[in-house]
């Protein structure tokens, strides 16, 4: 699952100061794999599913989803997306690797 | 008062959060931990905290530190981060050394319930801004300044 914020509330001295929280949305992300790392973990998400996601939440790119992004919810645990990269072939993008980080415990 | 006084002394120094423009500052522990660190902004984090409890009202005395760094831009291929960086340095020097150095206090506590900032009858008021050495990270360079704040502790703060 992606957690997403709600749009922040223009010229909000509360959510600025950190009175007032966003609302947040859990996304479906399938189909997904998962990849062990050193000290990291990789997930592999479908492009199809990504593009899906991008233009029902009409989000200019996937790019900017993944950073608006909270993380990636996996049983419960929230992880933290360090970086995203699109693997392409034919001018589409047919997978999106995401580096995600546990929460430290 | 920084906020305002940079959006006002650069009103080109934005960012965009969750979708909405915003003056370039921000506190960090009041935004969604992240990876990435947005540049070419002033990000505030609250360090050590102290109140002396010797006077009539208690001061508190907080530790600010403010983080900025610059990519420079990609049209000059980031060859002018050294000038955007001097530029920050600037509008932080300006919007916190200018006077007064000091201005009322107030209670934001009812904005969580819709309410509106109160007044206090007290002031809050900060030192100089001491800049501190040049950080050089892969593409970007930055810097670390600290500002003192000090205020009284008034009857049911904490």
């Amino acid at each position: 699952m992606l957690r997403i914020p709600a749009p922040a509330v223009a010229n909000s001295d509360g959510e600025q100061l950190g009175v007032a929280t966003p609302q947040f949305q859990d996304v479906d992300l399938a189909p997904v794999a998962f990849r062990k790392l050193e000290k990291t973990t990789m997930l592999l998400v479908s492009g199809n599913a990504v593009q899906s996601i991008v233009g029902s939440l009409q989000f200019n790119s996937a790019e900017v989803l993944f950073e608006t992004a909270v993380g990636v919810v996996v049983d419960s645990v929230l992880y933290t997306i360090l970086s995203n990269t699109a693997s392409t072939s034919d001018g589409k993008t047919y997978v999106y690797s995401l580096e995600l980080r546990a929460p430290d415990r | 008062m920084l906020r305002s006084r940079i959006a006002a002394a650069n009103p080109e120094r934005t960012i965009v959060l969750r979708g909405v423009i915003r003056p370039g500052v921000l506190v960090e522990e009041n935004e969604i931990v992240t990876a990435i660190t947005i540049p070419d902004c002033f990000r505030l984090r609250w360090l050590d905290a102290t109140v002396d409890a010797a006077n009539a009202l208690p001061v508190a005395t907080l530790t600010c530190e403010v983080l900025y760094e610059s990519a420079g831009t990609p049209g000059n291929a980031g060859l002018d981060r050294g000038r955007l960086l001097t530029q920050m340095d600037a509008e932080l020097t300006a919007a916190v050394n200018a006077t007064p150095q000091q201005t009322a206090k107030q209670s934001y506590a009812a904005l969580a319930n819709g309410g509106i900032a109160t007044p206090l009858t007290t002031n809050i008021w900060w030192s100089n801004v001491a800049l501190g050495p040049l950080i050089v990270k892969a593409d970007r360079i930055g810097r670390v300044a600290k500002i003192v704040v000090m205020s009284c502790e008034e009857a049911g703060e904490l």
